[in-house]
């Protein structure tokens, strides 16, 4: 038997703490699309305390998997294990995704903006020059890499990319963002905007044609977040045990908002901890304690 | 009666390499760990292959390999990493020398970009990628994409080109002389790909007998009139992983990203891994029985 009662400070570690964040947010019976990394081990979470019955889907074509062990990579075999069928891209993505039927998908950032948009793409001196001509509804601009810059020392780095990221914000019905804090990841403006959050506003989503209800949730290694009814601009949701309003503050590049009130983030159970460690034995994903 | 001759489509990997000629537009198959066409990239690299254009998902060594070894001189695909491990190594001092450029769009734009291609129409829209940068800009496809109102319900649409690659190049478990493919798992879009190729090279684990194949034809993803040509290929997903067959070998994808991370390290690679082995077999041979037999699939998990 575990424990009862919350973990104090030091007894979990801030990437434990996420996880459980985000196994939270997951509700009993819901379709739920989720990458590798945090987001599985929090879905597996929450499939063994409050959400036995929600269907965790990844972009490879598992639907449901019944996976025991952690996996490194969406299409890995891992993922199969007692799934309810192991299909396709056009099958997750398509149907199930865009088709309407997904309720929460968990995406990550290298960058994010005051309106919860997203880049996975490019970090890094990028230039753009108007396409001579484009006829409207083609891209207007064309990206390059100042070479010259980056001969002289400054960095280009090629992200990942969108993978299914922008998919996943396009359509799902609620968006969790799983990211690590730093200033130079909270920025006012994006390097590149590889998938939308609120875009500049409300009523912005609807207008662009998109399906999903954007983000909805920030976890970070220091607080929660969340996004201003009025404006769809992050807001400060709580703090994780150990960290102070200031600390958030010193770590944002944009105008972040905080309500007057800002409470202590929930920490882990005993119970949450013990079947967490379980799933992530040799700390893959949650490192080694 | 006279049973009807089975048409054979067996080639060699180094025929099959021979056949793609410099600048040739290949649709990549597998997905993420899962069948990439690792043995196909390292005869690319040893046949000295240049400018070609990929079309892909999201590929991982497989695609930073044929970046090293320029190989490729454009990428349109959605994902360029080695997951749960860090940044493709390779494709970020080519990318900085300007060796070469990348077209970027979702998983769900370049899999229905490959239905599109199989299903002989000329795009299809998504509802991805509407109101970001992957609209607004283009690196070396000016018409990349075309945002526009949908003429039945007025909602914005993306429409994304279908591809027709000169060859798709895709991994499988099974396949019979006649190019019945059998693949296990997810299919990820290597159902799609190779319908939307003008030649489809089926790689497999197995080369089965036809008869097999016409026994359980409700396994068969990839029927014969899609196929040009079939090679044997054991292990060439290695070191990444076939459902059913094996696991991706960790420590080795681990050296790759720890070695490539400098362009000495990635010639370290590349004349060992690559160029310092004669063939498939000779590279097998290298990673040795021992260190394959340890990952072979467990059943019932299949990894």
């Amino acid at each position: 038997m575990a424990r009862s009662g919350h973990a104090k400070p030091g007894e979990y570690t801030p990437l434990e703490l996420m996880a459980v964040c985000a196994s939270r947010v997951i509700r009993d019976g819901e379709v739920v699309f989720v990458g590798t990394g945090l987001p599985m081990i929090a879905a597996l979470l929450a499939k063994r305390t409050h959400a036995p019955r929600a269907k965790i889907l990844y972009e490879a074509g598992f639907i449901d998997s019944g996976a025991i062990d952690l996996a490194l990579s969406i299409a890995d075999t891992r993922l199969g294990y007692r799934a309810a069928a192991m299909l396709s891209l056009i099958e997750a993505l398509g149907c199930a995704l865009q088709g309407g039927r997904v309720d929460v998908g968990f995406v990550g950032a290298a960058q994010i903006d005051e309106y919860g948009n997203i880049n996975t793409t490019w970090i890094g001196p990028l230039v753009e020059e108007p396409v001579e001509g484009a006829p409207e509804g083609f891209p207007s601009m064309r990206l390059r890499f100042d070479l010259e810059r980056v001969r002289a020392g400054e960095r280009l780095i090629r992200l990942p990319g969108s993978g299914g990221g922008n998919d996943i914000i396009s359509s799902a019905k609620r968006i969790v963002v799983v990211m690590r804090h730093d200033k130079r990841k909270f920025v006012k403006k994006l390097t590149y905007m590889t998938s939308p959050g609120h875009l500049n506003g409300p009523g912005a989503r609807k207008k662009a044609g998109l399906l999903g209800g954007g983000p909805e949730l920030v976890i970070t290694n220091m607080c929660l977040m969340d996004f201003d009814e009025q404006t769809k601009r992050i807001r400060l949701k709580s703090v994780h045990p150990g960290f102070t309003v200031d600390d958030i503050l010193d770590n944002v590049s944009f105008d972040l908002i905080v309500p007057e009130h800002v409470p202590e983030t929930e920490p882990p159970t005993y119970e949450e901890l013990k079947i967490l460690r379980e799933i992530d034995k040799e700390g893959l994903y949650l490192g080694r304690r | 009666m006279v049973e009807a001759e089975v048409e054979d489509k067996r080639i060699t990997l180094k025929e099959a390499v021979k056949l793609i000629p410099d600048g040739a537009h290949v649709g990549w198959g597998g997905f993420g760990y899962q069948r990439p066409p690792m043995a196909f990239a390292h005869e690319l690299v040893r046949q000295r292959k240049r400018d070609l254009t990929v079309y892909t998902q999201g590929s991982e060594i497989d695609i930073d390999i044929l970046a090293g070894a320029y190989v490729v001189k454009r990428f349109e695909l959605a994902y360029f990493g080695i997951e749960g491990i860090g940044l493709a190594p390779n494709i970020q001092r080519r990318l900085a020398e300007g060796a070469i450029e990348i077209e970027d769009y979702t998983n769900l734009a370049m899999a229905m970009r490959f239905l599109g291609g199989a299903l002989g129409v000329p795009f299809m829209p998504v509802k991805s990628m509407l109101a970001t940068d992957l609209v607004r800009t283009c690196t070396f496809r000016e018409k990349k994409c075309y945002v526009m109102k949908c003429p039945f319900t007025g909602e914005p649409v993306c429409l994304v080109p279908s591809i027709r690659p000169d060859f798709a190049i895709i991994h499988v478990q099974r396949v019979d002389p006649e190019g019945n493919a059998q693949i296990d798992g997810v299919k990820g879009i290597d159902a799609e790909l190779a319908r939307a190729a003008k030649k489809t090279i089926i790689m497999a684990e197995e080369i089965v007998d036809y008869e097999e194949t016409r026994r359980h034809p409700e396994a068969t993803v990839i029927p014969n009139l899609y196929v040009d040509h079939v090679v044997e290929c054991p292990w060439g997903s290695y070191p990444m992983q076939v459902h059913g067959y094996y696991d991706f070998d960790l420590e080795h994808i681990r050296m790759y990203y720890q070695m490539c991370r400098t362009e000495e390290g990635w010639e370290r690679y590349r004349d060992e891994y690559i160029l310092g082995v004669e063939d498939h077999m000779e590279f097998l041979k290298k990673i040795g029985l021992e260190r394959l037999l340890k990952l072979r699939a467990r059943r019932p998990l299949g990894y």
